[in-house]
């Protein structure tokens, strides 16, 4: 008997999105397995996920709190993504933004909200934005890997965070321990309908991005640029310009999710205010095909899986590790189905043995 | 007599979603001949060469070789039973040896006697006459080199019935001589031949039978001495058709539009891509570019559309210098380049986008705003499939799912319907089948008589010669000589393109 | 068939994944309550008087650890109060929820809402950094009673409670001047706050009682809960030549790495002679029962006080050294017994003056007893220690 893996013949998009949809399935049935052989009836634990993470008004909330860095997050990626240009950086891109944003609430804590916010978004986005800058910069003059160097550029600004955290903006306050002070109120996101105002910039930032992508004439560039760097050239783009406008604009998104998540949630900067939420949207935008209102729904899904998972941590007393357990299983069979997709196992035995 | 059939295919069918590549198709091919699989694109011929080389498992149907019937999940079964296969594009190696490549995946594993293989390739290769040296790297090979390693790879894993996928497209005239004297050795060995081809005359040349698919489907098998190309261009078309190219004449001013002078471009190691070339071109005429794959007609092309740069001379273009401009600044003064690459789609379209994407590209900065005016592509592609007759599903329809010359025609009408006064195309009919090959030199010549100036470059001398008015040949980056269409014979520019110039000795 | 088999393949390597990762988590496994639960609306909010009081039955008490209830130290002594505490007031073990793993950052304050969310009426927040977070939600809920260990906020529903630690830690300073050989000691510490420099302090001040030209080395791991390099510093430490090495950290990193060097250490925590039976000592340990029993119970009688600040030493039986190991030498226990019952008499108190900083500047004058609010935020150190306050 023989195993072979064939290419297969394109695979019609329905039956593409029916083969993602089942290997969701299937991950959350073999975590389902895991989670009876330690013990837990699955259905219950999946039931307290829903429930933890959309039954009431406050976990609903919750949830909304998880998604919204993500999806500003995802949609960073997706626009140096987009161009194939591999922005592995959000990570960073988020915490220079939320530097940018600490930069205007410590320097300028008198400014009142209607300035502030503003002010904190604007710094945020330019922040993050330039940090992508770096990494496009080196590819365009020495053709350096951006992969590598957005990797690298990440470790150098959680580092420079936890530098200011434990050095010159260190809260004097807290008797040494190292934690920066607050915002002042005005540098707080305020909330809307119970949520913080960071919902509405980023429901504003998935439409723009959208239009971006399907209607204007730099997103059809990047789209050009993605797919071939000399048809891009060939048709007369100035790529350079084209790819440093959208890493701007990637690590911009990516520097106003850290804006909001320092204002709203933190109201202040940590070395740990990602949680390395970067990388997740990686991943979050990858799966939504890059595509702005598929990322809402797939980073909507990893938000109840967070939030359920910490709902089962309290209500169950089941380690919140499940949750990030059933988000690796995910992946990796929608990773797997994308395998499937493309290819099939073949496994043949018997009446070709007397051919050879 | 089909009693002697040595591969025989029956009732083959295989579906791919809706489409039906394969049906009912039957063929049969006997040691010691020379069978062409004719037909025009989409019309199933690759489908079928893949059910035979493993690639594909038939819905229905039976391959029976030697007698018994085989049902092969893999090239590998294909190969254990004999069949090989040369593809389009070859599979091999390029940073090793002929050898290695040779020897690569076979099952005795990678320490071999290197002195023994060495003569076991050199007496298969004697056999057929076959040569090529055992040491040398695939990145050193000539392109007719590299095919006589992947011709020789299959016979050493004991092949008997070989496919050729287009083996001819891109040899030069000398080099396919050369194949056909292999293939002919090997008809003699008693190998059973399949060989794919677009070119009519070479069918008559080589083959003994021939065998038509239209829509997937066997039309006929005829003995080639007792059918001719223009039985054979009906049963692939389905209907009559002429056969002639026509030259068709400009009426207006003969003007100078294109001057290259002494144009030289050098790459990263000094070595010349183009060297001094010199020519002018006139509105209404067609310049045809002959040479042999790599000579400098992509530097070319590339150069006066801005993309790549030249080290020295000028490009005067309308009175104009136009070296060292951008492509955008280019494309708006009226100069539309195509290059069709050997994939096909490389540069100038986008794979994965819509036909009105693609149609788009050279056209979307035209209206003001910042938004991308998609009202006004979907127009221009509409007109474009209707002009070009272009089959798809619809406009939205993803250009790389098209076939190769829905493609083609896609990036040649987007370029014509930008009215370019100077076009400069090449290798526009690669891989097209006859019809399609025909509209395209009907467009260029219908652009010839409304004044474009073009510039076309083209692999086959035949078209060459009745198509343009002059022919400008190179070698290794420079220009042999200019000669004109309706005087010149395809030898002498075969010869040119070789490098020898008309008087110096003919020694290969 | 054949996509059975694939899938088949995915599913046994995810279960392999999965295993790692997802089993043996939990260790206090009480089951969900299920209800929603009374959400402490019969809890007096915002007068005056806490009289009310909360009936045992309604009790729903959730409690943050800043590491995971495993890491035999910090998190694990809070645990053991907490199931000291439901064993003494007779509660069930499904009236105290618990969450591992709670960083100081802004999830602190969403876990603390979690709670809520999920019905506790009590909550205790045990690590420094969790102090802002907790006080933002004691303003939202007044009607929640919440406590901070180690903190120093404090609102009409949120008190603080910690223990004289200094007065163990200086106990176990006499064990380590004792025992050491070389008169170089080598401290693991955490994060650089006011009970961390304070506890180097008194140790060092119980060393030198007995050893007075020991030295204390200290290395900073900027963590509460790291394993590897709580090791790691105890490694460095002892290539310097300390043999005795003592922390302030979360693990029994430092005390493997003694055990494997052939040296002594004193644990921190909890009695932990099991991770390292021929390094271990002694420990100073906690137990947070004692307070954590009568502020319940103060909360059922409706008489907790507002705001308070509870600062308990070793008579209040908040604070301990753990037994003396075999590994101590002779005289140790003496020693110990001695100083420890001057401290219980109120004869001695640790930090008294003259007491010079490690730069040599006098810092309290001679028969000068610092005051709480001084050791509060004490960020100096005593000589004898080498390295400094920041990390």
């Amino acid at each position: 008997m023989t195993v072979q893996i064939v290419k297969k013949a394109a695979v019609s998009r329905r039956r593409q999105t029916a083969y993602r949809v089942f290997a969701v399935l299937a991950a959350l049935a073999a975590t389902g397995l895991v989670m009876a052989l330690a013990g837990y009836n699955p259905f219950v634990v999946y039931y307290k996920m829903i429930e933890g993470s959309t039954m009431t008004a406050y976990r609903f909330q919750e949830t909304i709190h998880k998604a919204i860095p993500l999806i500003t997050l995802s949609l960073g990626v997706a626009v140096a993504f987009k161009m194939k240009f591999w922005n592995i950086g959000g990570e960073g891109q988020f915490y220079l933004g939320a530097f940018g944003a600490a930069l205007v609430a410590f320097q300028a804590p008198e400014l009142p909200m209607w300035a502030m916010l503003p002010a904190m978004m604007l710094a945020g986005m330019l922040l993050g934005g330039l940090w992508a800058l770096i990494p496009a910069l080196l590819k365009a003059k020495f053709g350096a890997s951006e992969t590598l160097v957005t990797l690298m550029l990440n470790y150098i600004a959680i580092k420079w965070v936890t530098y200011l955290q434990y050095g010159p903006w260190k809260d004097p306050k807290a008797s040494g321990f190292p934690k920066m002070p607050k915002f002042a109120d005005a540098a707080v996101l305020p909330k809307v309908f119970g949520v913080h105002a960071g919902w509405i910039i980023t429901l504003a930032a998935v439409v723009l991005v959208w239009i971006l992508f399907s209607r204007s004439k730099l997103g059809y560039e990047i789209a050009v640029l993605g797919e071939s760097e000399a048809t891009a050239r060939y048709a007369g783009m100035n790529t350079v310009r084209t790819m440093l406008i959208a890493v701007l604009l990637s690590g911009g998104l990516c520097g106003l999710a850290g804006m909001m998540q320092a204002s709203a949630v933190e109201r202040s900067l940590s070395d740990v205010l990602s949680g390395g939420m970067g990388f997740t949207a990686i991943i979050t935008a990858w799966l939504a095909r890059l595509n702005p209102p598929a990322i809402v729904g797939v980073c909507f899904f990893f938000a109840i899986l967070l939030q359920g998972g910490s709902y089962l941590q309290t209500s169950m007393q089941i380690p919140s590790s499940v949750a990030a357990v059933i988000q690796g299983v995910v992946l990796f069979f929608v990773l797997a189905s994308e395998f499937f997709i493309q290819y099939r196992i073949q496994i043949s035995r018997g009446e070709k043995k007397e051919v050879a | 007599m089909e009693d002697k059939a040595y591969i025989r295919l029956e009732g083959i069918t295989k579906t791919f979603g809706t489409v039906k590549a394969n049906s009912n198709v039957s063929l049969s091919v006997k040691k010691g001949e020379i069978h062409a699989l004719l037909g025009e694109n989409g019309s199933g011929k690759s489908t079928l060469v893949n059910i035979m080389a493993g690639l594909y498992a038939p819905e229905a149907g039976t391959i029976t070789i030697g007698g018994r019937e085989r049902h092969f999940s893999s090239p590998g079964d294909a190969i254990a039973a004999g069949v090989g296969m040369v593809h389009q594009h070859f599979k091999l190696v390029e940073v090793m040896t002929a050898k290695e490549n040779i020897i690569l995946g076979r099952k005795e594993g990678l320490a071999v006697r290197g002195r023994e293989l060495t003569e076991q390739i050199y007496q298969i290769g004697k056999k057929y006459g076959l040569i090529v040296n055992p040491d040398k790297k695939v990145y050193d090979m000539s392109v007719g080199e590299k095919q006589t390693v992947e011709i020789l790879k299959m016979l050493y894993r004991g092949a008997d019935i070989l496919i050729l996928d287009e083996p001819t497209a891109v040899l030069t005239p000398q080099e396919t001589a050369t194949l056909f004297g292999i293939l002919r050795n090997m008809r003699a060995e008693g190998c059973a031949i399949i060989i794919i081809t677009h070119k009519l005359n070479e069918v008559m040349e080589i083959s003994d039978r021939v065998t038509v698919l239209r829509r997937g489907e066997s039309v006929a098998t005829l003995d080639t001495a007792a059918t001719s190309p223009r039985e054979l261009t009906e049963l692939m078309v389905g209907r009559p058709m002429s056969l002639e190219i026509h030259r068709a004449s400009y009426e207006g001013k003969r003007e100078t539009l294109l001057r290259v002078k002494d144009l030289t471009a050098a790459d990263r190691d000094g070595v010349h891509r183009l060297n001094h070339v010199s020519f002018h071109l006139h509105r209404g005429e067609i310049l045809g570019v002959a040479g042999i794959a790599g000579s400098g007609q992509k530097e070319l092309c590339e150069i006066i559309a801005g993309l790549d740069k030249a080290t020295g001379g000028t490009v005067e273009y309308n009175g104009e210098m136009i070296l060292g401009l951008s492509p955008r600044e280019i494309i708006k003064k009226g100069v539309s380049m195509s290059f069709i690459p050997e994939d096909r789609l490389g540069m100038g379209l986008v794979a994965g986008m819509s036909i009105v994407d693609n149609v788009l590209l050279k056209s979307y900065r035209n209206n003001p705003g910042p938004f991308v005016d998609r009202k006004a592509g979907a127009r221009l592609a509409d007109k474009i499939i209707r002009e070009f007759d272009i089959s798809t599903p619809g406009k939205w329809h993803t250009v790389k799912d098209l076939s190769g010359g829905n493609i083609q025609k896609v990036l040649l009408g987007r370029e014509i319907e930008l009215h370019p006064q100077l076009l400069i195309t090449a290798y526009p009919v690669r891989g097209l089948d006859i019809g399609a090959s025909y509209n395209i030199y009907d467009t260029l010549n219908a652009q010839k008589e409304q004044g474009v100036a073009i510039l076309f470059i083209g692999e086959d001398l035949d078209v060459l010669l009745a198509l343009c008015d002059r022919i400008m040949v190179i070698h290794a980056g420079a220009v042999m000589d200019i000669v004109d269409a309706k005087t010149a014979s395809k030898e002498e520019i075969g010869m040119l393109m070789l490098g020898h110039r008309p008087g110096e000795e003919a020694a290969v | 068939m054949k996509k059975m088999l694939a899938m088949l393949m995915a599913a046994m390597m995810v279960l392999a994944l999965a295993a790692c990762g997802g089993t043996g988590s939990s260790s206090s496994s009480q089951a969900a309550s299920g209800s929603e639960a009374a959400s402490g609306s019969e809890a007096a909010s915002g007068s005056e008087t806490a009289s009310a009081g909360i009936p045992k039955e309604d009790l729903k008490i959730g409690f943050l650890y800043v590491g995971p209830v495993g890491d035999e130290g910090y998190s694990y002594a809070h645990d053991q109060g907490r199931k000291a505490m439901v064993e003494a007031l007779g509660l069930d073990e499904s009236q105290t929820l618990v969450v591992e793993n709670v960083p100081e950052t802004s999830d602190c304050e969403k876990t603390v809402r979690d709670l809520i969310d999920q019905g506790c009426n009590v909550i205790y927040a045990t690590s420094f950094g969790h102090g802002e977070w907790v006080d933002i939600v004691a303003k939202d809920h007044p009607e929640v009673y919440f406590g901070h260990a180690t903190g120093i906020l404090t609102e009409d529903n949120l008190s603080t409670y910690m223990g004289r630690a200094y007065e163990a830690r200086y106990l176990s300073g006499i064990v380590a001047g004792m025992n050491t050989k070389s008169g170089k000691i080598g401290y693991v510490a955490g994060v650089s706050i006011p009970e961390v420099v304070r506890g180097i302090d008194a140790f060092t001040l119980g060393v030198r009682s007995v050893n007075p030209e020991a030295t204390v080395e200290v290395l900073w791991t900027n963590q509460w809960y790291a394993p590897a390099d709580e090791k790691n510093a105890a490694q460095q430490l002892i290539n310097k030549g300390c043999d005795l090495i003592a922390q302030h950290c979360d693990t029994t990193g430092p005390q493997i790495a003694a055990q494997e060097a052939g040296v002594l250490a004193i644990g921190y925590n909890a009695s932990t002679l099991s991770a390292a039976p021929e390094a271990y000592l002694t420990a100073p340990l906690f137990h947070w029962d004692a307070y954590y029993t009568r502020d319940v119970q103060s909360i059922i009688d409706g008489t907790r006080p507002k705001g308070e600040r509870f600062w308990g030493g070793l008579t209040t039986g908040m604070v301990s050294l753990d037994d003396l190991s075999d590994n101590c030498v002779e005289g140790t226990a003496e020693a110990v017994e001695e100083a420890k019952a001057k401290i219980e008499s109120g004869e001695l108190f640790v930090f008294t003056g003259p007491l010079k900083d490690n730069e040599g500047n006098e810092v309290v004058a001679d028969g000068v007893k610092m005051t709480d609010d001084e050791m509060e935020s004490m960020m100096w150190l005593v000589e004898g220690v080498i390295g400094n306050v920041a990390a």
